[in-house]
């Protein structure tokens, strides 16, 4: 169980502001979701969370610690990430899970059975048992973010954070790992995920998070946020009010 | 894990071998079990069960001559390879060798300093010259860091572009020099090429300490280089210190082959090529590849000294040129062959 707090939180780059006074709390077992325009400052957000950037003003506390305090270990044990473009090395796909254990092992230590039996059923939820031999650098984009995904559910932390995580993937993939997110939430976890495709977000996320601009300008369940007027405010192209039949969530298209 | 135990013990035992062999050839061929018992004679408690059947000339060949020459190209051979696997793994890229960040320049402009102005008049003698090459590669090194430095923060191109142009500027300055002594430029022409020739145990006594370090260092810093090669923000969100890593290992990187060129001059080939080459046997682990390529490349030196001075003896070829000679092709072959690209 872990909770993340933002307490009016800015940040820029050089001096072009990204995030302005950002204000947040975040609860277990909830998947969210942050959509916005490019350049509207998502994953800026998600490196903050992870302590990859640091805060100009304000502050970031998980579970009611500052942030600054954890060590970077201890971090790495409580958030796991997906970045945005993971790299790759010609290591096999279990080697790449199987570092998702660093956080918890000794330097000199090898491996123990009980981290290869993590490494194995994260290997399995994120569908790349099959794979487990096959040097990643010889694999698609999407099975590559698959793997990547395995590696950060093998961290078995509270919260996951993922960057666009669907990107290189195909539809099937796409509902497959935002399935498994929400799975991952409902049994107390707490993800954020920054996706562009309104959609995804709408079927999946409890709560949707949108930025515009460096600010955060609504928050709410699906059905609260993605109204037209709200889309065409933050995106400026009109949309018709559209509901999917069997669920009742937003759909936006043009 | 009993295996990788099995395979360093069977890499050390091959060392010694040919190390073995590497000591009884040579213009003076010493029989193998005069070598072991010349050994032997010098441990304590030894020395009375041992009848001495050698020659003082082939004693002093052995233990003065080719012994600290042999120690001294498994620890650079060994430390080169070392240095390879740690820069190529900290830039991520495949054509880094340990002299990327300007190690070879430095060290060249130190000793060409040495050898055509400070040596001729009087300077102390051949002995600064390591000092000087040292000098001048952690001081160039040192430059190319902060050149290279985007905000605070390591940039793998930036630091490669740096390195070049530092590299540039400090090779227009030992032409210069070379060109002001155009009567003396032998000597600095024949250490920018890269010899073992001469080195003895004051030599090995330089450079072993931080190359010993620095190996012990690269071994410890080889797990979080594997998640380092995952990209910064992974390697990050699993508990590693990014800048300080790229830290350690620049340091670690550049204190081994200062080390190394200080007093073998510019030995080319075997930083680049040796990782790449148990890359392709062995995989990208770091620990494994930081272990496999120090015995590789000691035992790539140690080979390819013994053929410098033994091919056409008495002249003794510079072994840089046979590290190239050979590694280049061989190179070639593993590229065309290889499956494993770099990433």
């Amino acid at each position: 169980m872990a909770e993340i707090r933002f307490d009016k939180v800015s940040f820029s780059y050089g001096d072009q502001p990204v995030l302005d006074d950002i204000t947040f709390h975040l609860v277990p077992g909830t998947f969210y979701g942050i959509v916005g325009p490019n350049g509207a400052g998502k994953s800026t957000l998600l490196k903050l969370m992870d302590r990859f950037l640091l805060p100009e003003k304000g502050s970031i506390y998980l579970d009611n610690r500052p942030l600054s305090q954890y060590s970077l270990k201890e971090l790495a044990r409580n958030i796991a990430l997906i970045p945005q473009t993971p790299e790759y090395y010609p290591f096999t796909a279990r080697e790449v899970v199987m570092l998702g254990r660093f956080p918890f092992g000794h330097r000199f230590q090898s491996p123990s059975s009980e981290d290869q039996r993590i490494v194995e059923q994260a290997m399995m939820s994120a569908g790349v048992l099959e794979l487990a031999d096959r040097p990643v650098s010889q694999l698609s984009g999407g099975e590559r973010q698959r793997v990547t995904l395995a590696r950060a559910i093998a961290q078995r932390t509270n919260v996951l954070l993922l960057d666009e995580p669907t990107n290189h993937l195909d539809i099937e993939h796409q509902i497959l790992i935002c399935q498994l997110l929400r799975e991952k939430s409902h049994q107390g976890a707490l993800c954020i995920g920054v996706l562009h495709d309104l959609n995804l977000v709408s079927a999946f996320c409890d709560v949707v998070l949108v930025l515009s601009r460096g600010r955060l300008v609504k928050r709410g369940t699906p059905s609260e946020v993605f109204t037209p007027k709200l889309i065409e405010d933050v995106y400026g192209i009109r949309v018709p009010k559209l509901t999917h039949p069997e669920t009742g969530r937003p759909i936006i298209v043009p | 894990m009993k295996r990788p135990i099995y395979r360093t013990t069977g890499m050390i035992i091959l060392v010694i071998v040919v190390a073995l062999a590497a000591t009884t050839i040579g213009t003076v061929a010493v029989p193998a079990k005069s070598v072991l018992k010349m050994l032997a004679y010098k441990i304590p408690g030894f020395s009375q069960r041992i009848e001495p059947d050698w020659t003082k000339a082939q004693e002093v060949i052995v233990l003065q001559i080719r012994l600290p020459r042999v120690l001294l190209a498994i620890l650079v051979g060994g430390g080169l390879s070392i240095a390879g696997v740690l820069f190529q793994g900290i830039l991520r890229n495949p054509l880094a060798d340990p002299y990327i960040i300007g190690v070879s320049s430095g060290a060249s402009l130190g000793a060409t300093l040495a050898l055509l102005f400070f040596i001729p008049m009087g300077w102390g003698g051949f002995s600064i010259l390591p000092l000087f090459a040292f000098t001048g590669a952690i001081l160039a090194t040192f430059v190319v860091y902060r050149v290279g430095m985007v905000r605070g923060r390591l940039h793998p191109t930036n630091l490669i572009l740096a390195g070049v142009a530092v590299a540039a500027l400090l090779t227009a300055f030992v032409s210069f020099l070379m060109v002001l002594r155009i009567q003396n430029i032998q000597d600095v022409y024949l250490w920018l090429m890269g010899s073992l020739s001469g080195r003895g145990w004051k030599h090995l006594a330089i450079a072993a300490p931080y190359i010993l370090v620095g190996i012990g260092a690269a071994v410890w810093l080889a797990r979080d280089l594997n998640v380092y090669l995952l990209g910064e923000e992974t390697a990050h969100s699993l508990g590693i210190g990014v800048q300080k890593l790229q830290r350690q290992v620049l340091i670690v990187g550049s204190l081994i082959a200062a080390a190394c060129v200080s007093v073998t001059g510019v030995i080319g080939f075997v930083g680049l090529m040796v990782p790449h080459a148990v890359r392709l046997v062995v995989g990208p682990e770091h620990r494994r590849l930081t272990i496999v390529s120090f015995f590789s490349g000691a035992i790539f030196l140690l080979v390819a000294d013994t053929l410098a001075r033994t091919l056409f003896s008495p002249i003794e070829l510079p072994v840089g040129i046979i590290t190239a000679l050979a590694g280049g092709p061989f190179f070639i072959y593993l590229m065309k062959r290889g499956s494993g690209s770099y990433g």
